[in-house]
């Protein structure tokens, strides 16, 4: 054995102290052991902390990049093996265009989708909640329904005023095309007074979400796997139909 | 841009903080890390649509990529 092969030996045998476990030293011998387990059918897309838009946030915010989603949502649409999609909410809003654009993306997917809003689903988080084809929130979970603000420097007041009221038709416009709720109710809602501290709108919880008919079930994964996977069954069903 | 959110200006964006968070392709997947003082990435988040991805030892969180 020559003095570079010892050198490498050394420099494997230092590695290998490093990794933590056996399946590491496994796989740095181009072996792995870990059993194949059989590809799901349903994937889970989660959107947590902010939803992140044209702006980079500084990182001490927890973040969803709408460039990171969009592809991936073509990417279940595109492979024949998912057959269904939950997503998981826990986001307290963000960019009102990147959470339109997951929105309309997720609403215009062909395969069951549905979605549970965990601890909460606030602001931007409504149109994505509401865009799947069933929606559940868990009992604790919360939602806050509130007009878009704006602050700092305004040039034009006027324009922005119109511009931000479009904005806000939007949202608003999403939401009541994709949930049983009536424009009224929810406009009720995102204007009340008296419900947040420093806001006017409301924040809207579990049960009270699915009376307003914001949201179609309480529930969570349990409730969530059986509609998904009735909703897939549905669909295959349609499917073969078709073919005959 | 315009964030529609119920957390106010200051806690989104705070003062200026310097971190080395980088996205990165691992094992074909996407993930989120930091840069360790001696260089190293240590895993932060497995950003992936396939629930068996998060089984795999190889995206635990926190974990020192080889």
């Amino acid at each position: 054995m020559n003095k570079e092969d010892e050198k490498k030996e050394d420099q494997n045998q230092d590695q290998q102290a490093n990794s933590s476990s056996i399946v590491q030293k496994i796989q740095q011998l181009g072996q792995s052991n870990i059993p194949a387990a059989p590809d799901s059918n349903i994937h889970v897309l989660s959107i947590i902390g902010q939803v992140e838009g044209h702006i980079q946030l500084p990182p001490q915010n927890k973040t969803t990049k709408y460039e990171h989603l969009l592809p991936q949502l073509i990417a279940i649409e595109q492979n024949p093996k998912i057959e269904g999609m939950i997503i998981l909410l826990n986001t307290v809003g963000g960019d009102v265009e990147a959470g339109l654009a997951l929105a309309e993306m997720i609403a215009s997917i062909s395969k069951p989708t549905v979605s549970i809003v965990l601890g909460g689903g606030h602001s931007i988080g409504v149109p994505i909640a509401v865009a799947t084809d069933h929606s559940f929130i868990a009992p604790t979970a919360t939602m806050t329904i509130h007009p878009v603000r704006l602050t700092g420097l305004v040039i034009g007041v006027p324009q922005t005023f119109e511009y931000l009221d479009k904005m806000q038709d939007r949202v608003i416009n999403f939401v009541i095309n994709h949930s049983n709720i009536k424009e009224e109710k929810f406009k009720d809602l995102m204007f009340a007074k008296g419900n947040l501290t420093r806001d006017i709108g409301t924040n809207v919880v579990g049960a009270d979400a699915v009376d307003y008919g914001l949201i179609d079930g309480v529930g969570g994964v349990k409730e969530a796997m059986a509609k998904l996977n009735e909703l897939i069954g549905q669909t295959n069903e349609t499917g073969k139909q078709v073919i005959q | 841009m315009i964030l529609y959110t119920p957390l106010t200006q200051e806690e989104i964006f705070p003062e200026e903080e310097n971190t080395n968070r980088e996205y990165i392709t691992y094992e074909g997947r996407s993930i989120c890390v930091d840069k360790t003082a001696e260089g190293r990435y240590q895993l932060v988040q497995l950003l992936s649509t396939d629930p068996q991805d998060f089984l795999d030892d190889k995206f635990t969180p926190g974990r020192i990529l080889p």
